[in-house]
């Protein structure tokens, strides 16, 4: 067993390694932020790398993953918690980690969660959005783009693109044949007089 | 009344009407054409090689500007998302007739990989006049300059270009835009994103 493993043991929490540099540990919904304090004084976790969000449908949750990196860049923890999908909400992080201010608006913005006391919670890459958050799996996407902007139809000259691309390479090839046909005649035609 | 890009059918009589004198400033008009250098998806990439020494477009006197109020074409290089249509609409309004609009690649004609995001339009040409559309994902510079060609003959030849028909048909290009953008279309987001940074919220 590694070291960092039997270190982490320390935490008394489940904790498994997925791969020789992926660490992956799971916590309670309302144990998060006391974890990634612990994990930022204690052990060195200094960094956030990212948050991740799945969107459990069928179990009716949402799975965040926040992504932990010490110093030596070595290898990384993920923590791993479960929330539910109605009213989601999180504990912000913006004042541990400055980063974590983008990373939440754009969670809340595309899953909709909630993060009370997060000072900008407002627009990130979308513009006055009033549906469900799109990345939501409830959330109808082809439905939306359908709603919204039709396909384009046919050609606006209705030919069929196959049909016209036979044509002309049969076009070309006769044309062709015809040059090479003329060129031999004019090739023939001196010989004659001569 | 014909909306889409069809600009190609648009007014052939046109063609043998031109007097020596519109002839003259077409022939002129056609062999400078300035492009705001505004990139909005990634087959943007191809842009810097066709107006550098590799491909060199000033030798068929088309040249980069920086700002809209210079330019004569922009090319609308690939997806579009809601956001940046909002961008373009601006940049387009700014700039000064004659204009015309290039949508290169395949997302500007019908959404290409990204037809079924929740973010990106699919008809180019409901939003903005278009006047060339070149496809490709993404398009060669070879094909880029193709297109400026076509658009320069067809300048020369005195058509009719995609501004006249946004003149004309502006109600269907406002109600296209307003139908996505919502009502709000003029910039006036940007004073309220001044505002919160005053409130020191941002
Ligand atoms: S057509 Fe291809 S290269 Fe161009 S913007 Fe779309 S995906 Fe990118």
């Amino acid at each position: 067993m590694s070291d960092i493993l039997t270190k982490l043991q320390g935490l008394s929490m489940e904790v498994t390694q997925k791969n020789e540099r992926l660490y992956k540990l799971m916590v309670d919904a309302h144990d998060i932020m006391s974890t990634l304090l612990k994990l930022l004084n204690e052990y060195d976790y200094i960094t956030l790398d990212s948050i991740n969000c799945r969107d459990d449908l069928e179990e009716g949750y949402f799975t965040i993953t926040y992504c932990l990196l010490k110093k030596t860049r070595d290898h990384v923890l993920m923590v791993q918690t479960s929330i539910n999908r109605e009213n989601a909400s999180l504990p912000t992080l913006h004042k541990i980690w400055p980063q974590a201010e983008i990373l939440e608006r754009e969670l809340h913005e595309f899953f909709g969660i909630d993060f009370p006391g997060h000072p900008t919670l407002i627009d990130f890459a979308l513009e006055g959005w009033n549906q469900l958050p799109p990345l939501r799996r409830d959330f109808d996407t082809l439905e939306f783009v359908n709603s919204l902007d039709p396909f384009r139809g046919q050609r606006d000259d209705n030919l069929d693109v196959k049909v016209e691309m036979k044509k002309r390479r049969e076009e070309k090839k006769a044309q062709k044949l015809k040059e090479a046909q003329e060129a031999a005649k004019n090739e023939e035609v001196p010989s004659h007089e001569s | 009344m014909e909306i889409g890009f069809h600009g190609h059918e648009f007014d052939k009589a046109e063609r043998n009407t031109q007097t020596l004198i519109e002839k003259t400033i077409n022939w002129f008009r056609s062999k400078s054409i300035f492009v705001v250098a505004y990139g909005t998806g990634c087959g943007a990439i191809e842009m810097p090689p066709t107006f550098t020494s590799r491909y060199d477009a000033e030798r068929g006197g088309v040249v980069g500007v920086a700002t809209p109020r210079q330019a004569d074409v922009i090319i609308v290089s690939g997806y579009l998302a809601y956001k940046t249509l909002r961008r373009v609409i601006r940049t387009y309004e700014q700039m000064q007739s004659p204009k015309y609009v290039i949508g290169l690649g395949s997302c500007a004609i019908n959404g290409g990989m990204y037809w079924d995001s929740y973010n990106t339009i699919k008809k180019l040409d409901d939003y903005i006049p278009v006047d060339m559309l070149v496809n490709g994902c993404m398009p060669r510079p070879e094909a880029l300059l193709e297109g400026f060609a076509k658009l320069q003959e067809r300048i020369r030849n005195g058509e009719q270009g995609g501004w006249e028909k946004y003149e004309k048909n502006l109600e269907f290009y406002k109600k296209n835009q307003k139908k996505v953008l919502g009502e709000n279309i003029d910039p006036s987001y940007e004073a309220d994103w001044y505002m919160l940074k005053q409130g020191a919220t941002l």
